[in-house]
């Protein structure tokens, strides 16, 4: 159904990022917003982003918010750094999405939402690292992989799920060895995104915990923030409930402390 | 979201958070209609990978619950849930819990008519007598083997000693028991489950057509469990003289298990064993017995009266079937086919050591029968896929071989549904080696293709 050389073709596929969101990058982790904003402002397609982004309910603001060097100032350093790694996730996302229910607009508040609530997290953590806030950015990726792999496939997939209940990172696993999340890693490095994120990422799909404690920790919020949020009825409409398995028992632990943050009545 | 379907129960298996609002998003209308269109004598949601649920998420389930029950009577309820969660559903329904409740989908299985006389040992506690009764009487009618604890103490205490049983049950509580004629497959005999009165409604019920396509796979052993009949009458008697004849036809046994005649005119087993039926006492007088089992024609299979013969029609429709069945293999396996040879004659297996075969039919508007000949290796790569793991019991490779020939069964009715021809398809019949097949299909002339794959070669037949 699906062969490693598909796979590794697909990496092969993936542009680097180009060279004014390289630059943008840069200046944001030297902490130059500023200057940042200035670069951001010619690539077209990265302002009309960030502008779509800010102004997503979640943000809360009353009028729209339209200059780069503003947004990049609400957001801050870590906030500004993880919208632009949003923005190349999107990069990847195609134009018509066929096996999952998305469109370009549910897509970016899943991303947006995704972001705004691991901020949260990483507040009541105590977690101030920006590469840690950005790792959530590359999590959407995994979804935009299995839209990618299996879009042409999906009359077998769900040949297959009616025999057995396996999800696709399952399906990924047994036939190629690789995981959605070992694609993801591939794709962080291409983009010279910081290892940490990728050692999250890796994580979080529950099945594979990282020797490091404290990135375990931290996957673990992930794993279950993207269960909570593929909760939501959009995302469940969009048939993104099943796509990778859950793992329950990895985030036992920290689910009265996740309900009493998202605030989930019993 | 859709229920995946085996051995006649059907589970739910949503993730996450249930609300009211997700809930809904996960069971559409269409997903409702499929599930109450479902054959199963039950309809599970294991709650195993939901962290968080309220009752207004629980409420559209409940509701499908209800449907389904009233399209086919079939067992419904939640499973796989903790202490925490079984408390909470007992809170939320308290006055209404008229659905039932399983520790574990294995649980489930004690009560299904899919797995019944596996002989379990059971320890089984609940605060409420009468539940305790309700379920000991179950299991004991299913042929398990019931230990009740009377008390809480009396649980924990028999409970530490965990190697004594097969399975705990507690945290459980059975609503309704469904009822309807269950179909199930042990060892190659089809067991159907009948109860309580049998009148004129019998033949509504008994669904004739997948019968006759049991037969005509090559099913040679049909077993009525009568355990729970109370009476039959006339209507009921005429019907399964009928069933039995037409089954001679084939050279194919119907056998009647635990039927008593204390409310049925003594006559009447007379008659039916006129006509070919046999009675036994127990289930395990037929299913222990190997030799019986073998002369009754469960493991082998006898040659069939009518030599049907294959139609153009299905000819026609050849390239697509091998289609639909390299496709499949291919998408398990992760390599490529190459056609060899096509061939209208009987079957032809050159080299039979090593192969196991399977078969599946359809009926409908076409109908036909597909026989798969796999060499050990390839099923058993094949099997990897759904197991997730390499394996060298052949009972296993057997069961998902099954499940493959069934996927390439649903793969076939979904294309020849393209062509706006409709056709439902039977279980599927695994042989463990050629002879075993070679029983069956002496005589029968088909469409033989060689297929390879990476040089293990492979063998399709389409026949009717």
């Amino acid at each position: 159904m699906i062969t490693k050389d598909k796979i590794q073709d697909y990496i092969q596929k993936i542009p680097p990022a180009p060279k004014a969101l390289r630059k943008t990058l840069s200046l944001l982790n030297d902490g130059e917003l500023i200057k940042a904003a200035k670069v951001a402002e010619s690539d077209l397609a990265l302002k009309s982003y960030l502008k779509n982004l800010v102004n997503k309910p979640i943000f809360g603001f009353r009028s729209e918010v339209t200059d780069i060097s503003q947004i990049f100032g609400i957001l801050g350093v870590s906030g500004s750094q993880q919208a632009v790694y949003n923005y190349m996730t999107n990069l990847l996302s195609p134009n018509k999405w066929l096996l999952f229910n998305l469109n370009r607009t549910t897509f970016h508040s899943l991303q947006a939402e995704l972001s705004k609530k691991w901020e949260q997290i990483l507040l009541y953590l105590e977690i101030s690292d920006k590469d840690v806030h950005s790792a959530i950015t590359l999590l959407p990726a995994s979804i935009i992989l299995s839209e990618a792999l299996f879009n042409k496939k999906i009359e077998d997939v769900r040949l297959l799920r009616s025999a057995k209940d396996i999800d696709f990172n399952t399906i990924l696993i047994r036939l190629c060895k690789m995981s959605l999340f070992d694609i993801c890693i591939e794709i962080s490095k291409k983009w010279e995104m910081p290892d940490i994120i990728a050692q999250i990422i890796k994580a979080s799909s529950g099945i594979e915990p990282s020797e490091d404690k404290e990135i375990n920790r931290l996957a673990k919020w992930m794993h279950l923030l993207l269960f909570y949020q593929l909760s939501q009825p959009t995302f469940v409409e969009a048939g993104l409930n099943d796509f990778v398995d859950f793992q329950i028992d990895f985030v036992s632990d920290i689910y009265e402390d996740f309900s009493k943050l998202m605030n989930i009545g019993t | 979201m859709r229920a995946v379907v085996k051995n006649g129960i059907a589970i739910f298996s949503p993730q996450g958070f249930l609300d009211g609002d997700s809930t809904s998003a996960f069971l559409s209308i269409e997903d409702i209609n499929a599930t109450e269109q479902l054959k199963v004598d039950m309809v599970l949601v294991s709650l195993k990978k939901v962290v968080f649920f309220n009752r207004n998420g629980l409420d559209v389930f409940v509701k499908l619950f209800s449907k389904v029950r009233q399209a086919n009577h079939a067992t419904v309820g939640f499973c796989d849930y903790d202490s925490k969660k079984y408390t909470a559903i007992i809170k939320f329904y308290k006055d209404d819990l008229n659905f039932s409740l399983f520790i574990t989908a294995k649980a489930a299985h004690l009560f299904s008519s899919s797995f019944k006389n596996e002989s379990k040992n059971v320890l089984l506690y609940s605060n409420d007598k009468s539940q305790r009764s309700a379920m000991a009487i179950e299991l004991h009618d299913n042929g398990h083997n019931p230990v009740i604890a009377q008390s809480e103490e009396e649980f924990i205490e028999k409970s530490k000693n965990e190697q004594a049983y097969d399975i705990i049950l507690t945290n459980t509580f059975l609503g309704q028991m469904g009822q309807k004629i269950a179909t199930r497959v042990t060892g190659n005999a089809i067991i159907y489950s009948i109860a309580a009165f049998l009148d004129a409604d019998i033949g509504n019920k008994f669904n004739i057509a997948y019968h006759n396509n049991s037969l005509n796979v090559g099913f040679r052993l049909f077993i009525f469990d009568a355990y729970k009949v109370i009476s039959m009458n006339i209507h009921a008697l005429n019907f399964f003289s009928r069933l039995a004849s037409s089954a001679a036809e084939y050279n194919a046994t119907i056998c009647f298990v635990g039927m008593t005649f204390e409310k049925t005119p003594k006559n009447f087993q007379d008659i039916m064993e006129d006509s070919g039926i046999m009675f036994f006492d127990h289930m395990d007088d037929i299913l222990q017995n190997k030799e019986l089992l073998k002369e009754l024609g469960a493991s082998s299979a006898a040659v069939g009266k009518f030599k049907r013969q294959i139609k153009k029609e299905t000819v026609v429709e050849l390239p697509r079937f091998i289609n639909a069945a390299v496709a499949t293999i291919e998408m398990m396996t992760n390599s490529k086919a190459i056609k060899e040879a096509a061939t209208i004659d009987e079957i032809s297996i050159t080299n039979k050591t090593d192969k196991i075969a399977s078969s599946i039919g359809f009926y409908g508007d076409l109908d036909g029968m597909v026989i798969l000949v796999f060499p050990t290796k390839i099923a058993k790569k094949t099997c990897e896929l759904l197991i997730g793991e390499k394996t060298d019991n052949n009972e296993l490779v057997l069961d998902s071989l099954a499940e493959l020939v069934n996927i390439i069964g649903g793969k076939l009715k979904s294309l020849l549904a393209d062509d706006n021809l409709s056709v439902d398809i039977t279980l599927p019949r695994t042989y463990s080696s050629v002879d075993n097949l070679l029983e069956i299909t002496t005589g029968r002339r088909g469409v033989q293709v060689d297929l390879a794959f990476n040089n293990d070669k492979f063998l399709f037949f389409l026949t009717r």
